[in-house]
């Protein structure tokens, strides 16, 4: 695979990206948008970048991110999480998480309460981290080794300082199958 | 002083280096905490008798006020009016009881305490620690005011205020003012002030926390102020009266005591108390206007007001109980704080098991009747409904219940057999059970033991620290 990071990367303009400020339902509607916007594309997009002024990335939201913000909570729900390091067994704690649910109105209609959907995403996206970035010019096995290493279902690329893209696992894996086939196919014919 | 002032700072950063991953500084807990002034001030001492082993080693440590009964080796630590005792520790060829196995103990165990500071502090039981069952060590370890380290080994911890770990080996773990935990083998763990925890993995799993807005007005410590609350100055109340008993080399009791059972020389007691057969009663314990019926027991820094014991009370350590009747075969477990009021009393059925931590405080008449299980905070009717139980039906569960601020999954009637052969080996050890010529337990050995005193130097860069002492059969 004689790949270089740029040849796989989806460019940050084909990317869902909403800017800083913008609401939780946004961020819902650009990572629902992506998914039907993605010209030819096999995988729709998993993430939602929030971008700052400057062009610069300062966060980002995958789905399970969402559903995780989703999550109702008060001190009750947060006991009960937190119990996992007591031992207690993941049926014990689903169980409890039902049984609250039943008895309590609080969490009703949290989804869609206009307070859940006007969250600021800076409140509760993921911040980038060093480790997250790989040069556009890097071979596509440092790349992949990167991702398994630090364990990311994608790297932000960059040019010089610049933020260019996105190296998604999807697109990598896509990359080692069509190899594989390759091979398999030529061996066939012969 | 500057040699245990070093030694303070020292212990602070090694707990501090053990507590890293858990962020967490012991530093402004303890800086200033105790006036070195007072570590100079206060002879050590320790018990003979030819009932209990006697082996101990103190190295560059300060003892002050602070009691030792049995093997104990004390290296570079500040033990400031703690009891360790080290009479329930195990002997050389006994075997040690793990899950399927049978380890025999190849020598005498013995208690050793390294560059730790124990404040007030509670040394007991042995190690329950399979890996470790000659040795009950306690290192890098700070424990703060009235704590119980009870049969568990300790490396890097901190523990809170009216904190107890009972049967379980820690590492690197702060354990919050008020909580009990009995879990086994715990490591990097900070657990949140007022929380009950007692797990037995595979079997059950029980949990309850204080709510901690009331527990506050109960015993409340943070970094930078001493601790405090209606714990702190009911001890306070009654310090003086220890006084006395501290001060005097000779001193006799001013009550009856049957031959069979045991007022301890550093125990105070007041008013019209009653001290039936087989009772012991321990060092620090305070006893007033109080029956302690045939076989009950008060331990280590335990009070007992104006109340009823009928009988094979187990009274655990640091446990209060003030205006109250108790029937028979009532447990109330460690640093439990019960009071009724001298017109709304407390009556607590027989066979009732008081949960570790327990509090129970009532301005109006409450009953709980015979065979519960009782946990919590219960200020009234309504909260003892939600924080009781019957053991019949606790024993009955078989998954999980929530009940209140409880949560338990597992095998209540395990639970239940746990505690209740827990309260029996408890009986028999303090000697309850003594018939005349079998069942001698601390009740009937404690009688007479001799107390011998040990000092600091008085003054130079020393001062405080006691010389090494080595005492041996």
């Amino acid at each position: 695979m004689n790949y270089i990071v740029k040849d796989l990367m989806v460019p940050i303009s084909e990317y869902a990206t909403i800017p800083e400020g913008s609401s939780l339902f946004k961020a819902v509607i650009a990572l629902e948008n992506a998914k039907q916007e993605l010209p030819g594309a096999i995988y729709p997009h998993w993430m939602v970048l929030i971008m700052g002024k400057n062009k610069k990335v300062l966060g980002k939201l995958s789905q399970l991110d969402i559903l995780r913000v989703l999550s109702p909570r008060d001190t009750y729900t947060d006991k009960i999480d937190e119990m996992g390091k007591f031992g207690f067994s993941s049926n014990f704690i689903s169980k409890m998480r039902e049984e609250y649910r039943l008895r309590t109105t609080s969490l009703e209609n949290f989804y869609t309460h206009p307070k859940t959907m006007n969250m600021n995403v800076e409140d509760f996206m993921k911040t980038i981290g060093e480790n997250e970035f790989v040069d556009e010019n890097t071979s596509l096995d440092t790349a992949a080794h990167l991702m398994f290493v630090k364990n990311r279902l994608s790297l932000l690329v960059t040019r010089e300082d610049r933020f260019v893209g996105v190296l998604r696992l999807s697109d990598v894996f896509s990359t080692v199958l069509n190899a594989m086939l390759k091979v398999t196919h030529t061996e066939g014919n012969a | 002083m500057k040699e245990i002032e070093k030694l303070y700072d020292r212990i602070i950063q090694r707990v501090n280096i053990n507590l890293r991953e858990l962020e967490f500084d012991v530093n402004p807990y303890v800086q200033k905490l105790i006036p070195f002034v007072q570590m100079v001030k206060f002879y050590a001492f320790y018990g003979i008798s030819p009932h209990h082993p006697l082996n101990f080693q103190f190295r560059s440590s300060n003892l002050a006020g602070s009691y030792f009964l049995g093997r104990c080796k004390v290296t570079n630590s500040l033990l400031y009016k703690s009891d360790i005792r080290g009479d329930e520790l195990k002997k050389k060829g006994s075997l040690f009881r793990y899950q399927d196995y049978e380890v025999p103990v190849s020598d005498n165990e013995e208690i050793d305490i390294q560059d730790s500071l124990l404040i007030k502090t509670l040394v007991h039981n042995y190690s329950h620690d399979p890996e470790t069952l000659e040795k009950f060590f306690i290192t890098d370890t700070i424990a703060m005011n009235y704590a119980n380290i009870h049969g568990s080994p300790s490396n890097g911890c901190f523990l809170g205020v009216f904190a107890t770990v009972d049967l379980t080996t820690m590492r690197d773990c702060v354990i919050g003012n008020f909580s009990y935990v009995q879990a086994g083998e715990i490591s990097h763990l900070r657990i949140d002030p007022g929380t009950i925890w007692i797990r037995n993995p595979g079997k059950f799993n029980f949990f309850y926390q204080h709510p901690i807005e009331q527990l506050n007005d109960y015993i409340y410590f943070t970094a930078g102020t001493p601790p405090q609350g209606l714990f702190m100055d009911f001890i306070e109340d009654r310090k003086e009266a220890f006084q006395r008993v501290f001060d005097m080399v000779n001193i006799e009791h001013t009550i009856p005591v049957p031959n069979n059972a045991s007022l301890d020389r550093y125990a105070v007691t007041k008013g019209q108390t009653h001290i039936g057969e087989n009772v012991l009663v321990c060092q620090r314990a305070f006893i007033q206007n109080s029956w302690m019926g045939k076989g009950a027991n008060a331990q280590e820094n335990c009070f007992i007001i104006n109340s009823r014991l009928e009988g094979c009370n187990v009274t655990a350590h640091g446990a209060k109980i003030c205006e109250a009747d108790l029937g028979k075969h009532v447990f109330v477990g460690f640093n439990s704080f019960l009071r009724g009021r001298p017109d709304s009393r407390l009556n607590i059925g027989d066979d009732t098991i008081v949960m570790p931590h327990t509090i129970i405080d009532s301005r109006e008449q409450l009953t709980i009747p015979a065979g519960r299980l009782v946990w919590g905070m219960i200020k009234d009717q309504k909260d003892l409904e939600t924080n009781s139980i019957s053991i019949e039906e606790f024993s009955a569960i078989d998954s999980s219940i929530s009940i209140g601020g409880l949560f338990f999954e597992g095998s209540g009637a395990s639970f239940i057999s746990a505690f209740k052969d827990r309260i029996e080996h408890i009986l028999q050890a303090n000697g309850a059970f003594f018939n005349g010529s079998d069942k001698k337990g601390h009740a009937q050995k404690n009688q007479n033991i001799s107390f011998n005193t040990i000092q600091p130097y008085p003054e130079g860069m020393k001062k405080g620290l006691f010389p090494t002492i080595i005492i041996e059969p």
